[in-house]
């Protein structure tokens, strides 16, 4: 019977979510308005209304006229409080921004822009995602940090929204809800927003000791190179606009011979491969962990490497470009 | 979740003003021990506040609370369960929230609470100076809210106070709505009223000395104000209130015996009879009374009073009494016919009522009235014989009379011969029955004081009066004034006038001398104020059902419940609307999307004349090709493309009101465009 109703309840709750859910299909900017604004009292609010219920009876009670005024005057406020607050919130855009990519199990700060109009000003506004559209589970679940910002003197505001990471891949932010009580505190009017917010998050790096692949990596093989190395002077191009000045030939310039950039290059060691093979016996998530932390060891002394996965080979190289792309590669291995 | 919330520090101090300001008018009522510990409560809060003390601990608390049931006991039983202990409790657990107040929680429970601490306020009074001070009060609670929501301390953003009386302001036209229009519902249960101050006014018994006791204080008993007619003379001015009939040689007072104050079903079988009892002429003086909270039951107007208000009863001596205690101020209306005559026949046990005296006592008089009446032909001519004889003998009108000894109505006329009104009252009825005339004493008030802004009266308690009457054969029961024989001027110009150089008079209060005259504008300004007070009660401290009616039907015709409520629920949706309109500030967006749309209807009638807006193209690219294949729409092209531009892209943003301005260009440009290629297609299709 319970069961019966829980169900019914979650199946009532489903429908409901599905029907928000197309109310507010996800979108880079979001400006919100009486379609997506919620107003409902706070507890404070229902504090207030019963002290307007006490000052009511007492005004019938004790036939006094001005105690109506009073009561009357208190349920206009509160109606006031409505507006106002559903006032803090109307047309209150909230955009995507670009958001920095971390490591499983880290906090995301996705950043948020919140911008208004001419016409607006907003206080105390509290941000923060959750989980459902409805905030579900409750007490419960881990509750994201509340961040509160205003938007009064500047006409729009980044601010950073947390949310744990629990997943490696294209992380797609959560819905994100704008709550504001301000200015009565009696009403709570909230909107929530589903933003196109997305964080790339990378494995979580394991540390092991990486002695064991180093050693065998230091050949000295001369059969691949790097171009945009620094080390050995390979040859002259044409300048391009953006090439270091350091780089630029000028004895040639001297000579008359135009603006020539020298070119060097770095020999790299075919043999310093990171490979899916090498951990062997983990599991998909463990090696990937590994392979990240080799990425980020790797990339700090700066010596090229490649990586193998199965069905992805990524040639050798060196710098942040390189170390992106590869940490890229592994959050986003076995994807769609 | 609010673990580490901390109270903003300019929100505390808005709520301590809140909290103290609804305190404030309650200091007279309440104990002092209380002012005391509500005193230290703010102080403790402002040392948290400064970091100098710690909030209390949970011993603290403990005994706090022990301490609030405790006196909630203990004012129960000295007390009873009243206005005034519910009051003190409030007052108690407020200021004792106060200092333990650390969450929000703890705010909005003490916010809400200051809300029904100015109701209380109200309970005591209900003046025009008490309604704008809860107005006050109102908008600092608003301020403490809005406060306690403020988080940073930007320099830019709106006053507090400035947003509390926007919002105060903006809550107003809703509250005259409901105010007018909320169908005011009977009370509940029964509720006990306040009693501080206890009864006021004239009581049902009269001993020397009470009456004077009341010319002392200049408080305000009622206001009238004549409809149509203007009002009598000074001299005629007699507001009766009360018949006493019994007396026991010290103090008159009223039978209780039979007719209790106002039963309705015992004055309904003789409502028959009293027609048959007065006979009068003349148009009746129509007025409306607003009588000062007595605690008691009975209501003064002009001898022959006829209630026009609901529940109001009328006694078999034609005394009017209310259906319970006047404990609000009450308005009612009256008819009284001031030329009647009553009971030309009168019953043998009302002739026996009128004629009482004890056995004992007072010898002299009752000898010194039964040789006077031998003395005289008439039963109205030995009235005039007494009233000669107090006008005759240094009698003296005074409010600080001597004491009287064990005979007082002999000690007064033969001996001390001064006194107020009761003593002349009192000792005229004493001699009027021990010569077999009927008389009694009444009580009530003689005189007002006219304020001319506002036309209406005002009577004073210093107004306190009693006279007598006596039952002549032919002439039924005839008002006579012993007090007019001794002073004329008491009658003819007012207490004022007879007692200006008495000390005593009015000696209560600090403005006496200065409200007789002496400083004229002061005077002015009294009378001023006073009418304004005068109409706020009539209109807003009144305001009831009957008047809620009264109102509507003038505006509406025939109202009944269900037109009111309909009509509230109109006119309160139409003023919450208007309000949400004028809060809801509407963004530029919609006009905004109106420019593009006028913009792509260009584009639109330009396709059709096969030059549509490329992908990617932007205006001012759009409009130099347009113009290179039309010279002929260069203007409409130029002015239209630079409002597009400038409405979307200007920094910083153009105002609304240009906004409205631009669009509507835009639109006229738009018709010229459309005119033009019309023109041109009906040329080409020639």
């Amino acid at each position: 019977m319970r069961s019966n109703a829980t169900s019914l309840a979650g199946r009532w709750r489903h429908r409901a979510a599905k029907w928000m859910a197309r109310r507010m299909p996800p979108r880079r900017k979001v400006t919100l308005k009486q379609r997506t604004i919620y107003v409902l009292p706070s507890r404070h609010g229902l504090l207030f209304l019963t002290a307007n219920a006490l000052v009511f009876i007492a005004a019938i009670n004790y036939a006094v006229s001005l105690a109506f005024g009073l009561a009357f005057m208190m349920a206009s406020l509160f109606i006031l409080a409505i507006f106002h607050t559903f006032n803090n919130l109307n047309h209150l855009t909230v955009t995507a921004m670009p958001t920095d990519s971390v490591y499983c199990g880290e906090q995301i700060a996705f950043n948020i822009r919140i911008s208004r109009s001419a016409e607006h000003s907003y206080e105390s506004l509290e941000l923060q995602f959750q989980d459902g559209i409805f905030d579900g589970g409750g007490a419960s679940k881990r509750k994201n940090a509340i961040v509160r910002a205003e938007l009064v003197e500047n006409d729009q505001l980044e601010v950073r929204v947390f949310t744990r990471a629990v997943k490696r891949g294209e992380c797609k932010a959560p819905y994100l809800r704008v709550t504001t009580y301000f200015p009565l505190g009696l009403v709570r009017a909230w909107s929530i927003v589903d933003l196109e917010l997305y964080c790339l998050v990378y494995p979580k790096p394991i540390p092991f000791q990486m002695d064991q692949f180093t050693a065998g990596l230091s050949g000295n093989d001369d059969s691949a190179i790097s171009i945009q190395g620094s080390e050995d002077f390979y040859g002259l191009r044409d300048y391009v606009p953006g090439d270091p000045l350091r780089q630029v030939a000028w004895k040639n310039v001297a000579r008359g011979q135009g603006l020539q950039v020298k070119q060097f290059v770095d020999y790299v060691d075919s043999k310093v491969w990171l490979d899916w093979d090498m951990f062997f016996g983990f599991s998909i998530e463990e090696r990937l962990s590994r392979l990240c932390y080799c990425v980020l060891q790797l990339s700090q002394r700066n010596t090229p490497f490649g990586m193998k996965l199965p069905g992805i080979e990524i040639p050798p190289g060196s710098g942040p470009e390189h170390r992106k792309k590869l940490l890229r590669t592994l959050a986003l291995f076995g994807g769609k | 979740m609010e673990a580490g919330y901390q109270i903003p520090r300019a929100a505390l101090l808005w709520v301590l003003s809140a909290v103290t300001l609804v305190i404030l008018p309650q200091i007279i009522n309440l104990p002092a021990w209380l002012l005391l510990i509500a005193l230290t409560c703010v102080v403790w809060r402002l040392l948290i506040f400064s970091g100098r003390l710690s909030y209390p601990g949970k011993l603290t608390r403990i005994v706090a609370v022990l301490f609030t049931l405790g006196v909630s006991v203990y004012q129960m039983r000295s007390l009873g369960i009243g206005l005034e202990s519910a009051a003190s409790l409030l007052t108690l657990g407020f200021v004792f929230k106060l200092i333990e107040m650390r969450y929000q929680r703890d705010i909005y429970v003490v916010l809400s609470l200051c809300f029904v601490m100015s109701m209380v306020a109200f309970l005591y009074s209900q003046s025009a100076v008490m309604t704008i001070y809860v107005s006050l009060c109102v908008t600092v609670i608003v301020g403490a809210m809005i406060a306690v929501n403020r988080s940073g301390q930007e320099a830019s953003r709106k006053p507090t106070l400035r947003i509390a009386t926007k919002i105060a302001l903006q809550a107003l036209p809703l509250t005259i709505v409901l105010f007018l229009l909320f169908p005011r519902i009977a009370p509940l249960w029964a509720v006990p009223v306040p009693t501080s101050g206890g009864t006021t006014g004239v009581t049902d018994e009269m001993s020397p000395g009470d009456l004077s006791q009341l010319g002392r204080s200049n408080e305000l008993a009622f206001r009238v104000q004549f409809e149509d007619s203007p009002p009598p003379l000074h001299a005629e001015l007699y507001w009766r209130g009360l018949v006493l009939e019994e007396f026991d040689g010290e103090t008159w007072s009223r039978s209780r015996s039979r007719s209790s104050y106002g039963i309705a079903s015992q004055l309904a079988d003789f409502q028959w009879q009293w027609q048959d009892r007065i006979t009068v002429q003349g148009e009746p003086l129509v007025y409306n009374v607003i009588l000062e909270p007595t605690q008691q039951p009975w209501l003064y107007g002009l001898h022959l009073a006829e209630p026009e208000t609901d529940n109001l009863f009328q006694s078999r001596n034609f005394e009017v009494f209310n259906s319970g205690l006047v404990s609000t101020r009450t308005s009612y209306d009256m008819r009284s016919f001031p030329n009647n005559q009553t009971d030309l026949i009168l019953l043998d046990s009302a002739r026996r009522r009128a004629l009482q005296l004890p056995e004992q006592g007072n010898q002299r008089a009752k000898t010194f009235a039964t040789e006077l009446r031998a003395a005289e032909n008439s039963e109205r001519e030995y009235v005039y014989a007494v009233l000669a004889f107090f006008q005759q003998n240094p009698f003296f009108y005074t409010l600080n009379p001597a004491l009287l000894s064990q005979d007082r109505v002999d000690d007064f006329l033969f001996n001390t011969q001064e006194g107020f009104c009761e003593h002349y009252a009192s000792a005229f009825t004493f001699l009027m029955r021990a010569a077999d005339i009927p008389a009694r004493v009444v009580v009530g008030y003689h005189g007002a004081k006219y304020n001319r802004y506002e036309d209406f009266m005002m009577v004073y308690q210093y107004n306190a009066h009693a006279w007598s009457e006596v039952w002549l054969d032919g002439e039924g029961w005839v008002r006579v004034d012993p007090t007019g024989a001794v002073s004329p001027e008491r009658i003819e110009q007012g207490v004022e006038a007879a007692l200006a150089d008495d000390p005593a008079f009015m000696e209560e209060s600090l403005l006496a001398a200065v409200g007789l005259g002496g400083f004229n504008w002061i005077n002015t300004l009294r009378l001023r104020l006073e009418a304004v007070e005068y109409e706020w009660n009539r209109r807003v401290v009144n305001y009831n059902e009957e008047q809620q009616f009264e109102l509507f039907d003038e505006l509406f015709g025939e109202i009944d419940d269900e037109k009111l409520i309909s009509l509230l629920v109109l006119l309160a949706g139409a003023v919450v609307i208007g309000i949400g309109l004028t809060v809801i500030r509407r963004d530029g967006i919609q006009s905004r999307d109106s420019i593009t749309q006028v913009y792509l209807k260009i584009s639109g009638e330009l396709a059709r004349i096969g030059l549509p807006r490329l992908p990617g193209e932007g205006p001012l690219v759009y409009r130099d090709r347009v113009v290179s294949l039309r010279p002929d729409l260069d203007s409409a092209m130029n002015e239209l493309t630079k409002l597009y531009v400038h409405l979307n892209y200007a920094q910083p943003r153009i105002t609304a009101q240009t906004e409205k301005a631009y669009l509507k260009t835009m639109r006229a440009r738009l018709r010229e465009l459309r005119a033009a290629l019309r023109r041109n297609d009906s040329y080409l299709s020639e």
